[in-house]
């Protein structure tokens, strides 16, 4: 059918899952990264078409760290412009505590209907 | 895809430039500087791929100009929305005096009260920031070094303008840039040069900051007169009482005289309550609609417009 539909549905579903998939991101590295770094990473993570344009990846980012669940600095870098370098904060890592918890609560709330409950 | 993908990076920023038109411009500062950063990534990268190739690869992976911009419009509406400091319910009764007090619950008054006074020492600060850098600039511009310290010096003036911006988005409320101006691709200093000087914020960044001095004065003269006003009065009737009472005597100065005599009588006491309550909630008032216009004012001096 049409494409339409489901590209809506995968946007509708980016919207909290892509600052999610950023905390733990942050979480899982002991260094600091920098948003292109983070978006390949994303890209390697993921196979076939992408499931989200790292160009969204940005303005959540900014986002979180103007809420305080990130932090951030920019150094210069070598080759080319200078990066802004991210690191998650305390609240961070609580707000991915709790994140994660509604997230494997959903999704084996979903799974269960989709693999066709008994009764 | 677009039939009209931009070619270059250049390009591409232009598209996105124009996606985001009519947005706040603090906003397409900041997206504009986020996808300037990953295209030159991208380019570093991958050296060897040409430019068009590049961008198409771009348009895929990051998004077209068109998407990064509804990203970017969808993500700042819901911040704002959530950071944004509660309506109090009291600011829009429709009571004119309740209105007149609800300025006492509102952060914002104060904070803008102390960006008042803090502007004389943040005026004095950029105004000989300003003079010094230009005049070494151009003093030293018959030398070789004096490109350089040029561009060093317009260099500090964006990071101090970037600064002064979160400052008034913190106490105003108006949204201004989280990101510097991108410097672009590494060209060579001369350029660098004639670009600078070409860039009309270049100008109006400069004559913000020698703008500050004299506002800097004025706003602070208001906001030490009248809280020493309001205050002053506000006092009259416990120096008064206390003087009567024989707990305040001076020898050196000798009793406090009260001209009028009758703001220093019980019903005069009663004017002096009002009055000083009236002129300090004025003031907060003031100080809010000063900074708020300051803001608006800053923001098309200190911002790329459009």
């Amino acid at each position: 059918m049409d494409d339409r539909h489901t590209r809506k549905f995968q946007k509708e579903l980016n919207a909290g899952l892509v600052a999610l998939v950023l905390l733990a991101i942050l979480d899982a590295s002991s260094d600091e990264l920098y948003g292109y770094e983070i978006a390949k990473r994303l890209q390697r993570a993921n196979e076939g078409e992408a499931l989200f344009k790292e160009g969204t990846v940005y303005p959540v980012l900014r986002a979180l760290s103007a809420d305080g669940f990130l932090r951030s600095r920019i150094a210069p870098s070598d080759a080319g412009p200078p990066r802004r370098y991210y690191r998650i904060t305390k609240e961070g890592r609580a707000l991915l505590g709790q994140w994660s918890g509604v997230w494997s609560q959903t999704r084996d709330f979903v799974d269960r209907f989709l693999r066709g409950v008994e009764e | 895809m677009n039939s009209s993908s931009p070619r270059s990076i250049v390009g591409y920023l232009l598209a996105l430039r124009a996606a985001l038109a009519g947005a706040d411009p603090a906003l397409i500062q900041d997206a504009v500087y986020d996808a300037e950063e990953h295209l030159r990534a991208e380019a570093a990268a991958n050296p060897d791929k040409s430019e068009a190739d590049l961008l198409e690869h771009v348009v895929r992976t990051y998004g077209a100009p068109d998407e990064v911009a509804a990203a970017y419009l969808d993500t700042d509406t819901k911040v704002t929305v959530a950071l944004q400091p509660p309506v109090s319910r009291r600011a829009q009764s429709a009571n004119l005096l309740t209105r007149f007090f609800s300025v006492y619950l509102d952060p914002r008054a104060y904070v803008s009260l102390f960006f008042l006074i803090l502007s004389l020492f943040t005026g004095c600060l950029y105004f000989t920031f300003a003079l010094t850098g230009l005049a070494l600039s151009l003093g030293l511009a018959i030398l070789i070094v004096g490109l350089p310290v040029f561009l060093g010096f317009i260099g500090i003036a964006r990071a101090i303008s970037l600064g002064e911006g979160r400052l008034l988005e913190a106490v105003s409320g108006e949204r201004m840039p989280r990101r510097p101006i991108h410097p672009g691709a590494s060209v060579g200093l001369g350029e660098r040069i004639l670009e600078t000087l070409r860039d009309g914020r270049t100008w109006t960044t400069l004559m913000y900051l020698l703008m500050m001095l004299p506002l800097g004065v004025v706003y602070f003269t208001i906001a030490v007169t009248a809280l020493a006003v309001g205050v002053s009065f506000l006092l009259v009737p416990f120096a008064g009482t206390a003087q009567r009472l024989g707990w305040m005597v001076s020898e050196d100065t000798g009793p406090l005289v009260f001209t009028p005599v009758w703001i220093d009588t019980p019903g005069g006491w009663v004017f002096d309550v009002v009055f000083g309550v009236v002129v300090l909630t004025t003031l907060l008032h003031v100080a809010r609609g000063v900074v708020r216009t300051h803001a608006r004012t800053a923001k098309t001096l200190l911002v790329l417009q459009g």
